[in-house]
């Protein structure tokens, strides 16, 4: 979309008989795509420079003296557009039948059938049959043009929209177009590889299959993803995204147009950091010491499951996460009526939904009582674009819901100094990663070595899972609802697309139930919508916004007043 | 090789009589083609790119694109033959494969003792006079015929035998 800054001269333009206001100096072929008007398009690209090359969005201007590319077209006032007379038509065709000329067609093994514009413009807009008799040109195939990149030459129709994007957007001009005529292709220098930190978003602006991630390369036909939008967890800002799920396993992400977060952008490791939700690492069976099973704590792999009758899986020995709540409140009340309230500490690593950090909060001062809550931050390196220091999503939403050192309560470093002093004899830390690596696993053995119990809830194995006394498995933001702050202050919705490890809960459902067991009366069990209402109620610039019109872009905070 | 310092004053004596820099590009891919042995080596386009103010990856895109510029070594005597359409309805393809034989290289290869070497190109705009050659930079050869390869062929050898810069593709000068 044009950016909307300041005042421009409204323009009345006539598309296919249907009037339609724009503003002076947008390209025709964007306001007709913003009012649903469907302009076939190669080269163009909403977030790129324009290119005019292809020449697919060629339409009929009333009193213009032959066909014009819409995209490069500015609207102007009493313009009258056709686009779907006899010649627009004729030309499409003669376009589609110039990009098919030397095209493998191979779309039985090409990873973008299903979302390739080739094949749609072909349906939409081609010739049902090819008039050729010669050979196609044959080109390389699968080549890793770089090392999360595939490139299909013979695919390529030389849209240059790959070459923009390296130039405009990662600015590192890796790629180019080498030769003339028919022996145009896409290379890099030297055959230098294409890699950089945003190297996988040529793969999303490539309209056909050109370019690809290699990470999804024949991995699973499109059309069998189920897809969630949701947000990336990897760093604080936020990017949006769509997980492509199937049978329940993440197969890709893939960003989503946001212009207040990402753009229609996201970096390389964000989109690859998914396998920790349904690797080996992760956790699936609740454990307490001295219990069987305890060494080691089961997790994928052979695990003891069995299945029930309607297939399900069910837990045939180890004890069961209500056991292990239960576990971890009698551990926290016996510490706070022995040695009294400041024996207990706990550090979130803020993975967490804004909801469930909510109840943890609550809990920690309205039960514990303890001052000792300390944030743990894994910290990385950033740039000027999207990739922020802060390596956990909902950093701003833990900051924002108030979580920190209460009266005289210790930071992280002072807990973990307590923790190996004796003076801390309970920790209980929600998510490790955070903890090891904001402070080192070199201060964090010395505390918990010398503890009464390590109570530990976490999604992943970790330096510090044997040695919990009390283990909790937990979810992984893509089996949760909920929301999170990015670093700007925007709130947004995350979004279900796996179902957890058979007999896990989301961690607010088990902070619910811990609240429960500590108070010894039941608590209502959780529900991320009804929370939402408690945080845009604890937090002065949250106050007004809706879950229901969270949407799929989040609001700002301050937009709720 | 580096840019030798007369090449790259030659180079930026052209920069006034063009809006930006990086247009000088094209007359320095000539400069430097004559100067440095009829081709343009990965070595020199860092050094070009810095000269215009514009990235190697660039100077490498327009040394692709045009058929007059060359990323690998040519002969001394690099035989140009038009296939574009007129020359390959008057015969253009003939010549070429004749030249192959004769030479005993493939179109794009250079001879074993450096002296040749074949190229293809698109219209040198002498139609009229189809098909056309054109050694390094010098006048066309015109109506070209099969049959006629041989004799043009042992003139070559003949002036690379009388010796001197004449003809040498580095030196033959103008455009
Ligand atoms: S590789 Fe894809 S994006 Fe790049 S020019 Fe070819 S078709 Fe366009
Ligand atoms: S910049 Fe951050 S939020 Fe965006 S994709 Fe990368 S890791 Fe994820
Ligand atoms: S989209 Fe307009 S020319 Fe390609
Ligand atoms: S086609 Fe050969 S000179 Fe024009």
């Amino acid at each position: 979309m044009t950016e909307r800054s300041g005042f421009k001269k409204p323009v009345k333009v006539v598309i296919d008989g249907r009037e339609i206001v724009a503003e002076a100096g947008e390209m025709l072929l964007q306001v007709a795509l913003d009012n649903g008007v469907e302009i076939p398009h190669y080269c163009y690209h909403p977030k790129l420079s324009i290119d005019g090359s292809c020449r697919m969005c060629q339409v009929k201007i009333e009193k213009a003296p032959k066909l014009a590319i819409s995209c490069n077209t500015p609207v102007a006032d009493g313009m009258v557009v056709d686009t779907k007379a006899g010649e627009v038509v004729e030309a499409r065709k003669a376009v589609m039948e110039l990009l098919l000329l030397n095209h493998p067609l191979d779309c039985p093994i090409c990873d973008q059938a299903g979302e390739c514009y080739l094949q749609d413009y072909s349906f939409g807009h081609g010739r049902s049959e090819a008039r050729t008799t010669s050979p196609r040109r044959k080109g390389v195939k699968r080549y890793p043009i770089g090392p999360r990149v595939v490139f299909d030459q013979e695919r390529c129709i030389l849209c240059r929209r790959c070459v923009r994007f390296t130039h405009e957007i990662s600015k590192t001009d890796e790629l180019r177009v080498f030769g003339a005529g028919d022996r145009s292709r896409i290379a890099t220098s030297q055959d230098r590889p294409l890699d950089n930190p945003y190297s996988i978003n040529v793969a999303d602006v490539c309209p056909v299959g050109a370019l690809l991630s290699a990470d999804f390369h024949h991995k699973r036909r499109v059309w069998f993803l189920e897809e969630t939008e949701t947000v990336c967890p990897t760093c604080s800002n936020g990017c949006n995204v769509k997980i492509g799920a199937f049978r329940n396993r993440i197969e890709r992400l893939v960003p989503r147009r946001n212009d207040e977060v990402n753009d229609t952008w996201m970096c390389d490791h964000g989109r690859l950091n998914y396998a920790f939700v349904q690797d080996d690492t992760r956790l699936r069976e609740p454990a307490i010491a001295g219990r069987e099973p305890r060494e080691p704590v089961p997790v994928a792999g052979p695990i003891d499951y069995t299945r029930d009758s309607d297939g399900r899986e069910v837990r045939a020995a180890g004890p069961s996460v209500d056991e292990a709540i239960a576990a971890a409140a009698a551990s926290l009340r016996a510490a706070v009526a022995t040695y009294g309230e400041n024996s207990v500490a706990v550090v979130l690593t803020p993975t967490l939904t804004n909801e469930e950090t909510l109840l943890l909060a609550r809990l920690v001062r309205e039960e514990l009582k303890t001052p000792h809550f300390a944030l743990a931050v894994p910290l990385g390196l950033s740039d000027d674009f999207l990739i922020k220091p802060e390596k956990v999503a909902n950093a701003r939403g833990a900051r924002d819901l108030g979580v920190g050192p209460g009266d005289g309560g210790k930071d992280l470093a002072g807990i973990l100094a307590a923790c190996a002093s004796g003076e801390i004899k309970v920790l209980w830390v929600v998510g490790s990663d955070g903890l090891v690596a904001a402070a080192g696993l070199d201060a964090v053995e010395p505390a918990v070595a010398n503890l009464e119990a390590l109570l530990l809830q976490d999604t992943n194995r970790s330096a510090l899972t044997d040695r919990a006394t009390v283990l909790v498995p937990g979810c992984t933001w893509a089996e949760k609802d909920g929301s999170m702050t990015n670093h700007a202050g925007r709130v947004q919705r995350i979004r279900p697309a796996l179902r957890p490890p058979a007999g896990l809960v989301a961690d607010g459902e088990v902070f619910a139930r811990l609240a429960s067991a500590l108070r010894g009366e039941a608590t209502a069990p959780f529900e991320p919508r009804t929370a939402f209402a408690e945080v845009a109620k604890a937090v002065p610039s949250y106050v007004g916004l809706e879950w229901a019109r969270l949407g799929s872009r989040g609001l700002a905070a301050g937009q709720g007043a | 090789m580096p840019l030798s310092e007369e090449l790259k004053a030659r180079i930026t004596a052209e920069f006034p009589k063009y809006p930006e820099r990086r247009a000088v590009l094209l007359t320095a891919l000539h400069f430097v083609q004559e100067e440095c042995g009829g081709w343009v080596s990965p070595d020199v386009v860092p050094e070009i790119a810095e000269l215009l103010g514009i990235l190697p990856i660039d100077v490498e895109e327009v040394v692709s694109f045009y058929p007059m510029y060359h990323s690998d070594p040519v002969g001394r005597f690099h035989v140009q033959v038009c296939t574009n359409i007129s020359c390959c309805i008057r015969g253009a393809r003939g010549v070429v494969r004749r030249l192959e034989e004769n030479l005993d290289v493939l179109s794009g290869e250079v001879t074993g003792d450096g002296l040749f070497s074949i190229g293809e190109v698109e219209c040198l705009g002498s139609c009229g006079t189809a098909p056309v050659v054109m050694v390094n930079n010098e006048r066309f050869v015109e109506n070209v015929s099969a049959d006629d390869v041989p004799a043009l062929v042992e003139r070559l050898r003949a002036r690379a035998a009388a010796g001197g810069t004449n003809g040498s593709n580095g030196q033959a000068g103008g455009r």
